[in-house]
């Protein structure tokens, strides 16, 4: 044991290298409170969105006039309803695997924002605010989801950029 | 730095044929005949009409602010091309499947011709984003060296 002082460094030189290549930490990034604060809020928003949908749909919301439906806005709805929560599924399991995450928030942002576009233009002749009170509100604060996923979009940290530092 | 003249030959023919589709669907619909979708003028056209001129009028100003992304601001360029690509795609699954019902193109053969070209230029702006996005660069100009 007489280069024990050697081995000792040679053994932490070791140690601390095998720690930072093969460390399971360096692979798990904290996000902040924030950003989990707000991406709360976008599941919920959406999933709210969703079930509204299909509450109207079913006739289970009591005072509303479901005529819209046959104006073709069901299917188009519908439709949307579905790709949202197809996105949300893929901007949950791009949170968690931490992997291409600003790109689904992009995705998701751009699509909110045409359809939201679509919507205006194409519905806006026989849809009142006061009519559907429920769906209207969410329509009003779509700009506050759109916020909130640009939000996420800026503050969200990505592995390389820990990796890096 | 992973400079914008790094970008493969791939990349720019990519872009030509973006901006040639684009103006030339600016050019189809500005200069379409009002006589011709008169005649046709059924809500779904006119509704058609409307939604386009709005569409017509983003495309328009993409189409002045991306060489400025792409030359100036270049860090940022992917994720716009990424966005412009995910526009484009969300506009095609909107006009195919979800809003069949509603929206219906005058009929008139350019328009058509136009339209049909829309797949090729998805395709030119997924060449592009997947570029950006996953281009090799070299190590040493990886980190500003």
């Amino acid at each position: 044991m007489e280069n024990k002082n050697i081995n000792d460094l040679e053994l932490s030189t070791i140690l601390g290298t095998a720690s930072d290549e093969w460390s399971n930490d360096k692979n798990n990034v904290v996000q902040s409170s924030t950003f989990r604060l707000i991406l709360s809020f976008i599941n919920l928003y959406a999933l709210i969105l969703i079930a509204l949908f299909f509450m109207v749909k079913g006739n289970l919301v009591l005072g509303i006039n479901n005529n819209f439906l046959e104006t073709g806005f069901s299917s188009v709805l519908n439709s949307r309803a579905l790709l949202i929560f197809l996105l949300l599924i893929s901007l949950n399991i791009s949170v968690y695997f931490n992997v291409g995450f600003k790109y689904i928030c992009l995705i998701m942002m751009v699509y909110m924002i045409n359809s939201a576009i679509d919507n205006a233009v194409l519905f806006s002749s026989f849809m009142h605010l006061t009519d559907r009170p429920y769906i209207s509100a969410f329509h009003v604060t779509r700009p506050l989801f759109i916020i909130a996923l640009l939000w996420v979009f800026i503050i969200h940290k990505d592995k390389e950029k820990i990796t890096k530092n | 730095m992973f400079h914008y003249s790094e970008l493969s030959k791939f990349f720019w023919l990519s872009m030509s044929i973006t901006y040639a589709f684009c103006l030339s669907k600016l050019y189809t619909y500005s200069t379409i005949p009002e006589l011709n979708v008169e005649l046709n003028n059924s809500v779904q056209i006119s509704i058609t009409m409307k939604l386009t001129a709005v569409r017509l009028v983003v495309v328009a100003i993409v189409l002045s602010v991306f060489p400025v992304i792409l030359f100036r601001f270049f860090k940022y360029a992917k994720y716009f091309t990424v966005a412009l690509t995910a526009w484009a795609v969300a506009i095609y699954i909107d006009d195919i499947f979800i809003l069949t019902d509603i929206i219906q193109y005058p009929k008139s053969g350019l328009i058509r011709l136009i339209e049909s070209f829309r797949l090729i230029m998805i395709i030119c702006l997924l060449w592009m984003s997947i570029e950006l996005t996953f281009r090799q660069v070299s190590v040493g100009l990886q980190y500003g060296k």
